[in-house]
């Protein structure tokens, strides 16, 4: 284990927001590591920094200083296209407000990272292939019976179902979860946090999971919390333990 | 690929984008229509013009006294190879101001007309007359029917005044008297009148669905006042009307008075002289500029040489110059269309700011989002050209039936037949215009959406994405 490398690492990440002229700290030269096959949750008070953390990880923003590495390659500074690509391929998003695309039936709001991707051609070269994917990962997710069905005909859980299997459509190699319960009833949340683990412990699939809610971490995860835009517990020292093993906060001692 | 199911679905699911597609497709229609109704009038008109006047005239300097001697230029033309072979026929034609007076019912009648005089044979194979005759159309001669002579006559013979009556002469010297002269009855000479001065238009229709009122009828006597062509004195003539000259130009129609020449030439005393030669043209001759100089050549400056486009230029460069102006003009609806445009896209683009965040988060990239909204502004564009040349075209083939519904409706004639004489509104849809047209509005809606589309596709991700 020791010897792996991270699969995603962050050194020394900073970003502040300009609101009015007064510069909002966010993040303050945070590290972290992430080992392939983890499931890390990332908790935190509100305003801690947990969802800029995430978006930086995503390649959704860049950090003001600071270096991402993601196996191996360094994707804060890349061009925008390299990072497009990696939001479609090598990355998945579920987020609090399902963010499904309305006008879509739940089938073509899965096929929406290969849509992207593929040409006209390529689309209607490996369509029936996607579409056969595309219904499985809906199968996995308990909606197979409501592919054609859209956006507003669905609960807030089989919407966030419909997401995790959007986000797995492209067979990422880490899926974001920015709060993927927040809006959900304890029952809904537990689900989806069960099929995260179940894609986590099954797949192999590093998930990296942004909460406040301590309900639905388990034992077996890794928790990094945030307070005031850096991992607690760990050295203020930037550059020595960029490479943290397991350096996460024991979960009950925390609470 | 997702730009293509993306434009698809909203179009079908924004009731907004159907504003756009009504504007532009208003728009299309409206150049469309009013284009093809006014290349309608413009070449119907040329028609006509042309249809009336001669390819080429050859005209006097002096109006009044004209030149000697037409059969001779006519010779001198001939003899010419390069004129021999491209010219079909050639008429000569004294035309003078003249006033024409009539009786209708109690009334005496006068105005002014342009009187023609005219050798029907050479006059017809010129073209642009004997075509247009009412009563013998196509067979123009200054003759009488029997039953017209009939109607004459009897006119005639109830207006004793007219005829001097003969004065007896007493014996002097106890011989009888001579006979006297035999007494040649007088026979009126043939016009063939425009038939808006034969006619008038009544606002009602009779019970046979005509407009018009007959205010001569053939037989009818008229009398023609013109001058002469010595020493410009006052000379007049009866005339009995044979045949009535109808072009559909009201300007024409209102106008001519047509007479046989030699008649004309005597009643003037100015035997032999002619004002001018109409010349008709070979079909498919194309080079009259050489045409036209050749005879300039051939009579250095002794006469006029003009084109029929020559004696209209004016009519014809204020039609094309009213097109030009129309179309910018009309071209300005459009862009109005294409503010509509900029501005429900920019309501768009924020409604779906949401959405533009969560595709960039899926890997779209930039260019790709600009694309859905160039394509969905394209789309639009399409749809409301596509609807718009329907509607326009139909409206245009319908315009007739669409006039006569309207006027009926509101009991307003929308195109009053007494102004053009055109029995129906004329159109001429061309193809390469709503082309034009179209191709104009779709670059117009692609033009005014590229600005909404760019801000779209700048949008961060991530402030976008929290964007509630």
């Amino acid at each position: 284990m020791t010897t792996e490398f991270p699969l995603l690492a962050a050194r020394g990440l900073t970003k502040a927001y300009r609101r009015h002229r007064i510069e909002v700290p966010v993040l303050n030269g945070l590290d972290l590591s992430v080992m392939p096959g983890e499931f890390l949750c990332i908790v935190g008070a509100s305003g801690s920094g947990k969802s800029t953390l995430l978006h930086l990880l995503g390649t959704l923003d860049q950090p003001d200083q600071g270096t991402i590495l993601f196996d191996g390659e360094r994707i804060d500074n890349v061009s925008i296209r390299r990072r497009d690509q990696l939001r479609n391929q090598s990355f998945g998003f579920i987020f609090q407000f399902y963010h499904l695309l309305p006008e879509l039936t739940a089938l073509e709001n899965v096929l929406m990272p290969r849509l992207i991707q593929a040409s006209v051609f390529g689309w209607l070269w490996k369509q029936r292939e996607y579409r056969r994917q595309a219904m499985e990962l809906l199968d996995l997710v308990g909606l197979g019976e409501r592919i054609h069905h859209r956006p507003r005909e669905m609960s807030g859980g089989e919407m966030q179902r419909a997401a995790i299997a959007r986000a797995l459509m492209s067979k990422p190699r880490i899926l974001f979860a920015d709060e993927p319960t927040g809006n959900l009833d304890e029952e809904r949340g537990g689900e989806i946090v069960q099929l995260l683990r179940m894609l986590n412990r099954q797949e192999g699939l590093t998930i990296i999971m942004v909460t406040h809610n301590m309900e639905l971490v388990s034992p077996t995860d890794r928790v990094v919390r945030l307070v005031k835009g850096r991992v607690e517990g760990a050295s203020p020292t930037r550059g020595l333990n960029s490479i943290e093993p397991r350096s996460g906060v024991p979960l009950r001692k925390a609470l | 690929m997702y730009q293509l199911l993306l434009c698809w679905r909203y179009l079908r699911t924004r009731y907004l984008a159907m504003v756009c597609i009504v504007s532009v497709m208003l728009g299309v229609a409206t150049l469309i229509v009013v284009n093809s109704v006014m290349g309608g009038f413009s070449t119907k008109l040329r028609e006509r013009l042309h249809g009336l006047l001669s390819d080429v005239v050859l005209e006097a300097y002096d109006p009044v006294y004209g030149f000697a001697h037409p059969e001779h230029k006519m010779a001198v033309i001939r003899s010419d190879p390069f004129l021999n072979e491209r010219i079909e026929a050639m008429a000569p034609t004294l035309e003078i101001f003249a006033m024409i007076q009539f009786s209708y019912g109690q009334s005496d009648l006068a105005r002014p007309v342009r009187l023609i005089g005219i050798e029907p044979e050479s006059r017809s194979r010129v073209g642009g007359f004997a075509e247009f005759l009412v009563l013998n159309k196509n067979q123009a001669k200054f003759e009488l029917t029997p039953e017209a002579r009939q109607y004459n006559e009897m006119r005639n013979r109830f207006k004793p005044a007219m005829q001097p009556t003969p004065i007896a002469f007493e014996s002097v010297d106890g011989k009888p008297p001579p006979d006297q002269p035999p007494s040649r009855e007088f026979v009126p000479e043939c016009a063939i009148l425009g038939y808006a001065i034969s006619h008038y238009r009544a606002d009602n229709p009779d019970e046979h669905g005509n407009h018009d009122v007959r205010l001569l009828q053939p037989g009818d006597d008229v009398i023609l006042t013109t001058i002469s062509g010595h020493g410009l004195k006052p000379c007049n003539a009866r005339f009995a009307v044979c045949d009535y000259f109808r072009s559909e130009m009201s300007e024409y129609d209102s106008n001519y008075v047509f007479v046989p020449l030699e008649y004309l030439q005597k009643l003037r005393t100015m035997e032999g002289r002619v004002t001018s030669i109409q010349i008709r043209l070979k079909d498919g001759v194309t080079d009259r500029a050489a045409v036209v100089q050749r005879l300039k050549q051939l009579f250095q400056g002794g006469v006029q040489v003009l084109t029929w486009e020559d004696k209209q230029g004016a009519l014809l460069a204020a039609i094309s110059i009213e097109k030009g102006i129309l179309n910018i003009l009309l071209f300005l609806i459009i862009a109005v269309a294409g503010f509509g445009i900029l501005a429900i896209f920019s309501m768009i683009v924020v409604e779906k700011t949401r959405d533009i965040g969560i595709m960039k988060a899926l890997g779209a990239s930039n260019g790709g989002i600009l694309k859905i909204f160039l394509g969905y502004g394209l789309l639009l564009g399409l749809l409301g050209a596509a609807l718009g040349t329907v509607l326009g075209v139909s409206i245009t083939v319908y315009i007739n039936e669409i006039e006569h519904f309207l006027a009926h409706a509101t009991g307003q004639e929308i195109f009053p037949r007494k102004v053009y004489y055109f029995d129906k509104i004329p159109t001429d849809i061309r193809a390469w215009q709503v082309a034009l047209v179209n191709l104009g509005s779709v670059a117009i809606a692609v033009l005014f959406s590229v600005l909404p589309a760019l801000r779209a596709s700048l949008l961060h991700p991530v402030r976008a994405l929290r964007y509630e």
